[in-house]
């Protein structure tokens, strides 16, 4: 059975952010080699290519940690899903931590690495998010019932 | 008759390193299936799930899934960096999956157990979204987990191993 169209918020909820943190970024940087008459055209990897994604998944843990915090659920599964998206999100973050780090001393660090990192790790956190998300969705049905 | 030929001197192959990238990609691809399967079957899903916790399936089912899915994965990253395989990380790939799945099954009893003790509306559909809930995390942390210990341990072996003796 499908869902209906009115259950798919979360669908919304987290295109906000993939716009906002991802695209938009990338939009402004091709306006501004636009404005400024310069050839630049940055793809999304280059973009990125210090571990900012995960720097953006970091972001995203934070709210979907509040909002599962204020939810009916009971309090160990509050804590369990809390802590997992948040060792899921410091692990995203570590990345662009991680080659800052390696870049400020000099120790050897690969942008590639730190590209496919952070991308596979912000991909995580991205669907965790949205399940979450999705659960809260039912639960707060449920519980408004 | 001729000489022996010399023993060729074999390097030893290396530890195979894992990153928690490789373990997050595996992990979101199972997140993404199981958000797709509650969208699309938002009612047979969860029942399904329901039943099998009830026939007292879910737990063994999830350490069989999550043991797979660590293995796998552990096998394909040593066989893409032609690393070797070590102990600590068999052991802990063999272990921590079934902790996680027995733990978090002592859980949500106790989860359950509390829900069903309050006096709450709607007892039994907030009984199923906490199976869900705990369902999805399982699957979750039977994978990321093992992978992350691992992860966190491989520098202290590594620092252990390059201390002088």
């Amino acid at each position: 059975m499908m869902a209906d169209w009115m259950s798919l918020k979360w669908l919304l909820w987290i295109s906000l952010y993939l716009v906002l943190g991802v695209l938009m970024p990338w939009a402004t940087s091709l306006a501004w080699a636009h404005q400024h008459g310069s050839d630049l055209r940055p793809r999304p990897r280059q973009l990125f290519q210090r571990g900012e994604l995960g720097l953006i998944g970091m972001v995203l843990v934070i709210s979907v940690i509040w909002d599962l915090l204020r939810s009916p659920y009971m309090l160990q599964t509050r804590t369990l899903g809390a802590v997992l998206l948040g060792m899921a999100g410091t692990m995203a973050g570590a990345v662009w931590i991680e080659f800052y780090c390696r870049h400020s001393t000099g120790t050897v660090c690969s942008s590639e690495r730190a590209w496919r990192d952070s991308r596979n790790l912000a991909f995580l956190v991205f669907s965790m998010a949205t399940v979450v998300e999705i659960l809260l969705d039912r639960f707060a049905k449920v519980a408004g019932q | 008759m001729s000489a022996p030929a010399p023993a060729r001197a074999e390097s030893p192959r290396p530890t195979a390193i894992v990153r928690i990238a490789d373990a997050g990609l595996i992990v979101a691809c199972l997140s993404l299936a199981f958000g797709l399967l509650l969208v699309f079957f938002p009612v047979s899903f969860p029942r399904i799930l329901l039943h099998s916790w009830q026939t007292g399936h879910l737990t063994m089912a999830m350490m069989v899934i999550t043991l797979a899915v660590d293995a796998s994965l552990y096998l394909r990253v040593t066989y893409r960096w032609s690393g070797r395989p070590t102990a600590l990380a068999a052991a802990c790939l063999g272990a921590m999956p079934i902790l996680v799945a027995v733990g978090l099954s002592f859980l949500l009893q106790i989860v359950v157990s509390e829900t069903v003790s309050t006096d709450m509306p709607n007892l039994q559909a907030r009984v199923n979204e906490e199976i869900l809930a705990h369902t999805y995390l399982g699957l979750v942390s039977g994978v990321f987990l093992p992978f992350l210990v691992i992860r966190l341990l491989q520098p202290l072996k590594a620092a252990r191993s390059s201390r002088p003796a």
